[in-house]
């Protein structure tokens, strides 16, 4: 399921496909679907932040309204949950219909961690935070990253060298997203090797179209 | 990784240690009585060269006396096994267009050891149009030139150009970097600033790239516990402007090291009842840390802020100067 939506997501970025609709990938009252775009947090509504975007539907909207309900992150949630989750809530403000005022409030989520993780476990949480790497999303974590850029490339490498392809097309979408990638990095060769080397995996692939779609950067 | 030079304790101990499992080696470094026919110098000559090569610049820098003294030692050993270089004059007559007898020779040339057979073949041999024919890759024709250089024969190339040319010089991704391109990458550094002596030559360009890319580097090989490598890449630490220093990849290394000294080269330490097996799996690596040991503790102190050399700002192309022992 996760598989099959990250792909309709991927080719939404890339301009491929059927017009995207979130709601015909995961549907109202299904568990897995739920489960699924818990996991994909902002991701599931990517597709929206397009230039000539698809408008959403009300069926989307009934769909990660059920979402945000039924996954609340509790007091002993990890932060990438609460990230992830605050993720989903702030890009429902910004995309879908119905105003700020029905949607949950974000939840506070510490940033702590940007400053003290060691790199490389540094790299790892941000990966599973690239949904964020939106456009006008968590603008305060982007900030906070873009003081540990080099810190992130480091991780990149990392990623690489361990072909972890996820992790290295999760922080490469950070990485383009952030102002001063150093150029000796490589990144946009990075992340069309990643893809490649990737051997089609589908949530590397949504990473790999969102850097590319959003911030120009890969090939 | 920080500025400084981590915890000199705990890095003259490594050295020493390194020192002593080294020192008690020798019978294993010794030649045997085929080594200018069939035995397999890759059993033979290369760890006695290596063994001159390191414990020549250990002898050369590092601050405590002691220590410098057992790796004076072990360079004379190794001369020693030459027969006084007479073993090189054997070598080339044996294989007059390898490059190896002149890249060893060069080790004790430098120090002023030196042989005249040796040097008459050379100024015939290293002067061949076909010896500039390169070797197996750029790295290497840095240390064919070295050696040329340490001898005081003509260079056969430009050493910027070939420079260049490295795994290093091109500045490749950083993530493309395998283990044989890594040490490709440690070479060129080593061959460039003559093995840590003249670290000052490593232009900006390189020593941001390797400033930003070695931690990644490090974090991999520590990973793989490829010790001879990690060793190799601190060694590389040592050598830039601010001599980054990360105490837990020291400390690591460290928890590799046996109690008798030996460092493996990787994973765990071999079996201890084959004394031979020990020597070729350890010997490299502790060679190598204690050459980055030597190096780490005498790095260069980070400069104070706004106070960065002029001399640093370009790598200045290698002179041809002698060098002899202190």
């Amino acid at each position: 399921m996760i598989a099959d939506a990250a792909t309709g997501i991927a080719l939404a970025l890339r301009g491929e496909g059927d017009p995207y609709a979130l709601s015909r990938i995961l549907r109202q009252g299904d568990a897995v679907s739920l489960g699924a775009l818990r996991v994909l947090g902002a991701d599931a509504l990517a597709p929206y932040a397009l230039d000539h975007r698809v408008c959403p539907g009300g069926d989307d909207e009934k769909v990660v309204r059920e979402a945000l309900a039924a996954y609340p992150p509790g007091a002993d949630a990890s932060e990438v949950s609460v990230w992830t989750y605050r993720g989903l809530v702030e890009a429902s403000h910004s995309l879908l219909p119905g105003g700020a005022e029905h949607w949950p409030q974000p939840p506070q989520a510490g940033a702590d961690w940007v400053r003290a993780d060691p790199w490389p476990k540094l790299a790892h949480r941000a990966s599973q935070l690239a949904a964020l790497a939106l456009p006008g999303l968590a603008p305060g974590l982007a900030e906070d990253l873009t003081a540990r850029t080099d810190d992130l490339a480091r991780g990149f490498v990392r990623a690489v060298r361990r072909r972890d392809w996820l992790q290295a097309a999760g922080v490469g979408r950070w990485l383009a997203r952030l102002p001063e990638v150093p150029q000796s990095l490589g990144l946009d060769a990075g992340l069309a090797f990643v893809r490649q080397m990737s051997g089609g995996d589908a949530r590397v692939a949504v990473q790999v179209a969102a850097a590319r779609r959003f911030y120009g950067r890969g090939w | 990784m920080t500025g400084g030079r981590g915890d000199p304790g705990l890095l003259d101990r490594m050295v020493a240690d390194c020192l002593g499992w080294l020192d008690a080696a020798r019978p294993h470094f010794r030649l045997p009585a085929n080594a200018t026919t069939d035995a397999d110098p890759n059993l033979t000559l290369k760890p006695l060269g290596e063994l001159a090569e390191l414990a020549h610049l250990i002898g050369e820098l590092h601050p405590i006396g002691d220590i410098r003294q057992v790796a004076r030692d072990l360079f004379a050993f190794a001369w020693e096994q030459t027969r006084d270089g007479e073993l090189f004059a054997e070598l080339i007559r044996g294989e007059p267009f390898a490059t190896y007898p002149m890249e060893l020779y060069g080790a004790f040339a430098q120090a002023g050891l030196r042989h005249e057979d040796v040097e008459e073949l050379l100024a015939t041999t290293a002067r061949l149009r076909g010896r500039r024919v390169a070797r197996e890759d750029h790295t290497r024709t840095l240390a064919v030139l070295n050696a040329e250089r340490r001898i005081g024969l003509v260079q056969h190339a430009d050493f910027d150009a070939e420079f260049a040319r490295t795994g290093l010089g091109l500045l490749p991704e950083p993530w493309v970097l395998d283990r044989k391109a890594a040490y490709g990458v440690t070479h060129d550094v080593f061959h460039l600033t003559q093995w840590g002596r003249l670290r000052e030559r490593l232009a900006p360009e390189f020593a941001g790239y390797l400033r930003l890319w070695l931690p990644a580097w490090l974090e991999n090989w520590l990973e793989e516990e490829l010790w001879d490598l990690v060793g190799e890449l601190l060694a590389v630490s040592a050598c830039l402007p601010d001599a980054p220093c990360d105490p837990g990849a020291w400390q690591r290394l460290a928890g590799a090291q046996r109690a008798d000294g030996a460092v493996p080269e990787t994973g765990a330490a071999p079996c201890p009842d084959d004394p031979a097996g020990v020597f070729m799996a350890c010997y490299h690596s502790t060679l190598v840390t204690a050459f980055a040991g030597t190096l780490a503790r005498t790095a260069r102190k980070p400069p104070a802020p706004g106070t960065t050399s002029a001399k640093a700002r370009r790598a200045p192309s290698v002179r041809c100067e002698s060098e002899a022992l202190p």
